[in-house]
């Protein structure tokens, strides 16, 4: 088991280095630069902005420059943020993506759990075509139709939360984190109804009813296991997509989190920011990645090292 | 019992009674500011920030014009080519520190300093050696600004400069502190200081007891709030988290007409959207006549008042109006109707050889927005329908775009468009100077050029203002660029908010502003 463990984080490193060029070369193909914007500069003015953040360098020495410093952990200076390092942007930011993600992940995990594991039990009743049609469409409405609806009803006319912005208290996270979590719960119950569903008829547990268990222990000491399989995989990513942002959320409820950071960053040709970004995204994945697989082996006794 | 509730009634009373000054005023900033730097910052929202935190020789007034700031006295000498300042008596940092002359000399130095980068420097080229630094041919102590005392400073330019006043309100001039490194953390010499900034979260400003006019700084606090996406600013607004925002969702314009009439403010600002014609190919290269028919074509009082449709004001010449002294040139044929306009169009394409048999083929190239879009789709329709000219609208990211656009390979028509840095006809006409790098037409016209040259030299206003007239509509003839409608300014401002007043630069210092007491 420990062997396994190290083994996947040795291949951590290679996976990132890839990563980390990947995205190096990829951001500087595509045309035009940090520094291209309405106004075009004077050329003398350009050349000065470039040796300034060594842009005037070949590339193949920015790169080998660019991994000096990640192995330093510096992300360098923001291109478009001039007065910030892309350290500063993603340590500001993180915080709230993070507090914001994990609500709605934890939300969403209890919540689909919870209505997975019922319309499993009640399967073909009314009440699972209920909950799995609200589901579907948890699943199909995207979240930018969804969070202008809650700020309209709960926000502007009823007036009872915030509409936007960002302070740290329950009262700005509400309709995010539900915004956020709605489609990640609707995905948790049917992935959690189908394997529950899956797990309830096979044969260890006609041994068990068989035995006389009650129903509540037989899930609950047999079937829950199992059936959580397929959802834990899932959340493995699912987790580290939420706590790094939504652009949409952080742009329709206006929170200073990091997800906008990849979309405004690309678009800005903004070198360091996206590569920063890309980069701890990238060791977020790898790690949650790596969690679910020790959590799956824990649930699954089938699993071996 | 009821003593007590005659006093609690005057209480109530007393509070809703004139100017609450413990409220901090919530404004909204559009993007996130670029830098608080006065070298690198060059957004809108940046140098908004800016002009609250800092102040030049001078500053603007409450309706947006220059007038003294750190300066007490102005003195013009050598025929305007030589300029003294007295600063104020007792100028101070917000860190209480002496503010003397040779801060503004450090300022102006670093601003032309190769190695800052600044993006703007080249504004300064007035000043004496200036563009000499720039390019690394002189030492940055040969600058044309020198302190002749504490209090007094002198300025040495190669030309007069009518908007001289302007420049010196402009954050590139402003002071600097010395030993100063990181700019966002002080001290500053405005009506405000920073007290926090949290990235994309918001920015505080405090109240600046050292800044020489404090007592008229009605506000103690102002929060500027980053707020990119104007349908998330509305809802701010409607919930009572904002005071005034940075602009509107164009589409709600009518709406907001209609539900907020008394918060809406919409003023002309001074920008021109135009579309750019490719000089450097055929089929518009060397043929006026052309694109006088592709103008001509558009019916811009329906482009702005149905396609649009958000306070945008027909444009007939590159130089909005609001300039004081200039009236802009116009088309020759103002005064035509819409029809008649159409007709001369249709002759004008046939004499170029084109018709509804041989039609011409344009591409035309925005980037993607969906107001550029709209306007797109109607200058397509009305060419087609008016000449049967065939456009392509090519869509485009922003980056590309601005890079295409500058290169002119590719492309007939591309999506232009200019915000003025100061109000003078030579902020919009310069664009169109064979030399200068935002001429993405390259329209070369040695007419044209001498004319702004000869307009440079003049000493008489009036003058100056006619020259520059000409030289506008030798423009309009030759038409390198459509304009299609000059740009406004649209807010939504909280009805306690007082002191704001509109004015074609969009700029509303908070020291002017207070707020009245919650009904």
């Amino acid at each position: 088991m420990l062997k396994y463990a190290l083994n996947r984080l040795a291949w951590a490193i290679p996976t990132l280095l890839l990563l980390i060029t990947v995205a190096f070369f990829m951001i500087r193909v595509a045309p035009g630069g940090p520094f291209d914007s309405e106004k075009s500069l004077p050329p003398e003015i350009e050349q000065n902005i470039k040796a300034k953040y060594h842009l005037d360098e070949p590339v193949i020495q920015q790169y080998f420059r660019y991994l000096g410093q990640v192995l330093r952990f510096d992300f360098g200076p923001s291109f478009q943020y001039r007065d910030w390092t892309v350290n500063q942007l993603i340590a500001d930011g993180f915080p709230v993506s993070l507090s914001i993600g994990a609500l709605a992940m934890l939300l969403s995990f209890v919540l689909g759990i919870g209505i997975g594991t019922m319309a499993a039990l009640r399967q073909n009743t009314g009440l699972d075509h209920g909950l799995m049609g609200v589901a579907m469409l948890g699943i199909s409405i995207p979240n930018f139709v969804i969070a202008p609806l809650l700020i309209l009803a709960v926000a502007i006319n009823l007036g009872w939360l915030p509409s936007g912005g960002w302070e740290w208290n329950w009262r700005n996270m509400v309709l995010p984190v539900i915004t956020l979590a709605l489609p990640v719960t609707a995905y948790i119950a049917r992935l959690m109804r189908g394997s529950m569903i899956d797990v309830l008829n096979s044969d260890f547990i006609r041994t068990a009813r068989a035995k006389g268990l009650s129903e509540i222990t037989v899930i609950r000491r047999h079937a829950m296991k199992p059936a959580l399989l397929p959802v834990i995989s899932y959340m493995g990513p699912a987790a580290a997509g939420l706590i790094t942002g939504s652009v949409v959320i952080e742009r329709i409820f206006a929170i200073p989190g990091i997800g906008s950071y990849f979309v405004q960053g690309a678009m800005n040709r903004d070198y360091t920011l996206v590569m920063g970004v890309v980069i701890f995204y990238g060791v977020l994945i790898i790690a949650f990645n790596f969690i679910v697989d020790l959590i799956y082996a824990w649930l699954n006794p089938r699993i071996q090292y | 019992m009821g003593a007590l509730r005659v006093i609690l009634v005057g209480l109530l009373l007393l509070s809703s009674l004139g100017v609450n000054a413990g409220e901090k005023l919530l404004r909204g900033l559009g993007p996130e500011p670029d830098s608080l730097d006065i070298h690198l910052a060059q957004g809108v929202a940046a140098l908004n920030v800016l002009r609250d935190l800092r102040e030049g020789l001078m500053t603007l007034s409450v309706d947006g014009m220059p007038t003294l700031g750190a300066a007490e006295s102005m003195l013009v000498e050598a025929g305007g080519l030589r300029v003294i300042f007295t600063l104020r008596q007792d100028l101070r940092w917000s860190d209480g520190t002496s503010l003397e002359a040779s801060d503004f000399v450090r300022g102006w130095q670093r601003a032309v300093t190769p190695a800052t980068a600044a993006s703007t420097a080249q504004l300064l080229d007035v000043v004496e050696n200036a563009r000499d630094i720039r390019f690394g041919e002189a030492a940055v102590e040969t600058l044309g600004i020198r302190a002749l005392d504490t209090q007094t400073l002198e300025v040495r330019l190669t030309r007069p400069l009518p908007w001289l006043k302007w420049l010196l309100a402009h954050p590139l001039t402003y002071p600097l502190a010395e030993g100063q490194q990181k700019q966002r953390l002080g001290p500053f010499n405005g009506a405000y200081k920073l007290q926090s900034w949290v990235p994309n979260d918001r920015l505080v400003l405090q109240r600046n007891p050292y800044f020489h006019s404090h007592q008229s700084v009605a506000i103690e606090r102002v929060d500027y709030l980053p707020v990119p996406n104007p349908n998330t600013e509305l809802n701010l607004f409607r919930a009572g988290n904002l005071h005034i925002t940075e602009t509107i969702p164009p589409a709600r314009y009518n709406w907001l007409l209609e539900n907020y009439p008394q918060e809406l403010q919409v003023q002309p600002y001074l920008g021109t959207f135009f579309l750019g014609l490719n000089l450097r190919r055929p089929p518009l290269a060397d043929n006026p006549g052309l694109r006088q028919a592709l103008s001509l074509a558009i019916d811009r009082d329906k482009l702005t008042r149905l396609v649009l449709a958000a306070g945008e004001q027909p444009a007939n010449s590159l130089v909005p109006p609001g300039i004081s002294g200039y009236s802009a040139a116009t088309f020759d044929i103002e005064l035509d109707s819409q029809l008649e306009r159409e007709q001369q169009a249709l002759e004008l394409y046939q004499s170029a050889g084109y018709s509804k048999a041989k039609p011409l083929r344009l591409e035309l190239r925005i980037n993607s927005s969906a107001t550029h879009r709209r306007t797109a789709l109607a200058v397509a329709a009305m060419w087609k329908q008016t000449l049967g000219v065939i456009t392509q609208i090519v869509n485009e990211e922003w980056k590309v775009f601005v890079n295409n656009r500058r290169q002119g390979v590719v492309t007939e028509v591309f999506r232009g468009g200019w915000i003025g840095d100061y109000p003078d006809p030579t902020t919009f006409l310069a664009l169109f100077s064979s030399d200068n790098v935002q001429n993405w037409s390259a329209y070369k016209s040695s007419r044209y050029d001498n004319l702004l040259d000869l307009a440079g030299a003049e000493m008489d206003p009036e003058l100056r203002q006619q020259i520059l007239q000409r030289a506008e509509s030798q423009l309009l003839k030759d038409m390198p660029m459509i304009p299609l409608y000059y740009y406004v300014s649209r807010h939504l401002v909280n009805q306690r908010v007082s002191g704001y007043m509109g004015n074609t630069l969009d700029i509303h210092l908070s020291r002017y502003l207070s707020l009245e007491a919650a009904p």
